[in-house]
């Protein structure tokens, strides 16, 4: 059992993703992951689907982890943990191992979870592997030099959705919402919730919940990226706290079928407040800013947030 | 002493799997090879068999779930047929790259079109190049023995490969063959504990899999290159120690039939040898002579073997059981790989290739004969007018 | 220049690094410099909580920069509740 962490003082000081990976300066995945690490501790397996967190990663046949790690095709996070989790249960009760059975964590980014590696997911959760499926979210694939991924969201300019005279908007698309996905559809699941790497006591919490559960859980961790979203490198703290406050990311939990927030903006702010800050939005017309902030209340309404800034 | 039985050669495979004491399998129902996981799945229901059997979600995934599972120290099963073997292709190179010794079962089938059940060689021709072991077992006794060599050959510390142990869809995987199945603790003296020193255990904190800049790519490769050419002399050497404890003596790269003065000869492989086997005894008892050479190791190809096997005939003939359009001779695989074989030992002998049995067909008693006809009368010519037949509709 | 076989890691795998990936050492990427202001720090730790690359640490001595490896993002310098941390250009450092 891991315990709750009650404050940044009782957080474990040990590092178990260290210093010493390529990520850009002021990477959100790579924040989020250092927390996942912290929180998961010693006794723990990662699995890097193909994505930024493998590639800026491991460049150079090296990486950043104590613990042990994997490789795995973005295709197949799910899969390839099922059957690591499948391989310590047989061993440990066939006696071929003396081995504790371990933590075994698949960090996916948003396409290996919600794209192509959507199959695999939903089957080691249809199946009941006992495993924490992390997607962070940084809205596209980012490894690739930026294109849309399902959840980047609407209006957000990536190499595959540029703006132009035809297009005016870029992404025309609403994003696909993959926590709802996984949470209802698949009843072995023991645990689910979204986090955000701006609320880190509240991130490595669920974490552990997560790993605490018997069997599959599922954690969406909203990654602010600097480069995809053409934002400052020091801002990325501060772009995750504004997606929370103006309802574009909303931070819950469902547990033992319960859904809970775990936390609630005292005060909702416009979803302009959050995009005039990232230069992929910096196309749009008040049009599209609208359909936005449409989208934002009806993601808050669903998770029973009061709408408080009106959508024309 | 074991027991002999009549099973099937899905039967028998599994039989082979629950002797290896595996410990994690993973299935996908596609036929024919379904009847391998139908029986094991049987066989853990009933308590023989003490291993996890996961429901794959698709091949890509059953290969994925058998790639960390090898990867945490089990011994693990798998298998597939036709688009099944194709859909995994990502992953094969992945679990050779990371050396991980997966046993996969393919009970041919063709794939799309034609879409029927039939055998095909193609599907798992398509994926040879992948730094696995492959061969074909021609019976179901071959099946049973191969997969128990395969894991002894894919485990050994000089080797550390995966292995396609394939069979053809029905023809083997379905027709019931007498199986002289082993005792289960001479398998285990023939078949140590499944040791990887590179597993994901967090006593042991390793990196499996880190990307690599350009200038390693070369040696990572390598590694697999030699890798695969040194599985000959494990090859050889398992062979040999099964022979010992089991009786059953293989020559592990071909099985020569009725070569012995042989003027013309058919290359195949699989089981459709067994149907070219009573051609060439009835062919022999007319007094013509005729022979076969049958390849059981396809990965690595042994070369050596092979030229040393063919380079006595006046004629080869190859019998391709596979599509493969546009390909160098325009027959198929096997034709290509038996003209490198021969290509460069001086004295010309002339190789045609033969398309036969595609879409599951049977290779027919009187195709053989065709073939062997056609054989006879290019050595009587000295050469082909044609480099390729296909059957039925070019003999 | 191509890696011998035999210098190149079996099957890719290579020993987990215990506290810092020397592999790559990115301290050289930085362009400002954090610096430290102790008498107003209060080491609330929510800087050492808020670095990407685990690169402060809370020592007996107070707030500490991990300059090997220290992108300079700046991150620190923007969460610090009390303005302790400045951001100083690396060229005016002699080191």
């Amino acid at each position: 059992m891991l315990e709750e962490i009650k404050s940044l003082r009782k957080a474990p000081e040990e590092e178990y993703y260290v210093p010493g990976h390529r990520t850009c300066a002021g990477c959100g995945p790579a924040l989020q992951y250092r927390l996942v690490a912290k929180a998961a501790g010693p006794n723990t397996i990662f699995l890097g689907p193909t994505g930024c967190m493998y590639v800026a990663n491991t460049s150079y046949g090296c990486g950043p982890w104590a613990v042990p790690w994997i490789h795995t095709q973005i295709t197949n996070g799910g899969a390839v943990a099922s059957g690591i989790e499948a391989a310590y249960k047989a061993i440990i009760r066939k006696k071929k191992t003396d081995a504790e059975f371990p933590n075994i964590i698949v960090m996916a980014g948003d396409g290996g979870s919600s794209d192509i590696g959507l199959q695999a997911l939903s089957a080691a959760f249809y199946r009941g592997h006992n495993i924490l499926f992390i997607a962070y979210d940084n809205e596209s694939y980012a490894n690739t030099g930026i294109q849309t991924s399902p959840t980047t969201p609407y209006g957000a300019w990536t190499t595959f959705s540029p703006a132009g005279p035809v297009i005016p908007e870029g992404k025309k698309l609403m994003p696909k919402d993959l926590p709802k996905m996984m949470a209802h559809g698949h009843p072995e699941l023991k645990y689910l919730a979204t986090a955000s790497l701006s609320y880190p006591l509240d991130l490595m919490n669920k974490v552990r919940k997560g790993l605490n559960a018997e069997g599959p859980a599922f954690l969406y961790i909203h990654a602010p990226c600097p480069k995809g979203w053409s934002f400052p490198a020091d801002k990325t703290i501060e772009m995750g706290k504004l997606a929370v406050e103006t309802g574009m990311f909303q931070l819950y939990e469902l547990h033992e079928g319960q859904y809970k927030l775990t936390y609630q903006p005292k005060e909702i702010k416009p979803v302009e407040e959050y995009i005039k800050l990232q230069g992929r939005f910096s196309h749009l017309q008040p049009e599209h800013i609208q359909k936005l902030q449409q989208f934002a209340n009806g993601r808050l309404k669903e998770v029973g947030i009061e709408v408080s800034v009106p959508a024309q | 002493m074991g027991v002999v039985k009549r099973i099937s050669g899905c039967v028998a495979t599994a039989t082979a799997v629950k002797l290896a004491d595996v410990d994690v399998i993973c299935s996908y129902p596609i036929r024919p090879y379904t009847g391998i996981m139908s029986e094991l799945a049987r066989m853990v229901a009933d308590g023989e068999l003490d291993a996890e059997f996961v429901y794959g979600e698709g091949e890509h995934g059953q290969l994925s779930v058998v790639y960390g599972a090898s990867a945490s120290g089990a011994r693990t099963f798998t298998g597939s047929s036709g688009v099944g073997v194709t859909y995994a292709m990502e992953v094969y190179s992945p679990i050779s790259g990371e050396r991980l010794p997966v046993q996969m079962a393919i009970a041919d089938r063709t794939l799309d079109p034609p879409g029927d059940f039939g055998s095909e060689h193609t599907d798992a021709l398509c994926c040879r190049d992948q730094g696995w072991i492959q061969g074909w077992a021609a019976t179901p006794q071959e099946a049973l023995d191969m997969t128990l060599m395969y894991y002894r050959i894919g485990e050994d510390p000089r080797v550390l490969l995966p292995q396609y142990a394939c069979q053809d869809g029905y023809f083997v995987s379905h027709i019931l063959g007498e199986v002289d199945i082993p005792e289960a603790a001479k398998v285990k003296e023939f078949l140590p504990p499944y040791k990887n020193h590179h597993v994901l255990d967090v006593r042991t904190p390793q990196i499996i899999g880190a990307q690599m800049e350009p200038k390693m790519g070369p040696g990572m490769q390598y590694q697999r290159y030699q890798a695969i050419e040194g599985s000959r002399k494990v090859i050889e050497e398992v062979h040999d120690e099964f022979g010992r404890l089991f009786g059953r003596k293989y020559n592990p790269w071909v099985e020569e039939f009725m070569t012995d003065d042989a003027e013309v000869a058919l290359f195949i492989q699989g089981g459709h040898a067994e149907t070219a086997k009573t051609v060439v005894r009835r062919l022999r008892n007319l007094g013509e002579k005729v022979g076969l050479v049958r390849l059981r190791t396809f990965r690595p190809f042994p070369t050596q073997q092979v030229r040393d096997a063919l380079s006595k005939f006046k004629v080869v003939g190859t019998v391709d059981n596979s599509v493969n359009f546009g390909i160098s001779g325009a027959a198929g695989v096997l034709l290509t790989e038996a003209r490198t074989a021969m290509y460069g030992m001086g004295d010309k002998i002339p190789t045609v290739g033969f398309v036969a049995g595609l879409g599951g067909e049977m290779i027919t008693h009187d195709e053989f004969y065709k073939m062997f006809m056609k054989l006879k009368e290019i050595a009587k010519a000295g050469k082909a007018d044609k480099e390729n037949y296909w059957l039925p509709f070019e003999l | 220049m191509s890696i011998s076989p035999n210098e190149v890691p079996f099957a890719g795998t290579v020993p987990s690094p215990k506290t810092e990936n020397e592999g790559m050492i990115t301290g050289s990427w930085r362009t400002r410099r954090p610096i430290l202001d102790t008498d107003k720090c209060t080491e609330c730790l929510i800087c050492w909580i808020s670095c990407p690359d685990s690169s402060i640490k809370s020592t007996t001595a107070g707030m500490e920069f991990n300059l090997k490896y220290c992108k300079g993002c700046g991150i620190c310098n923007e969460v610090c509740p009390v303005g302790a941390i400045s951001l100083v250009p690396e060229l005016d450092f002699e080191d």
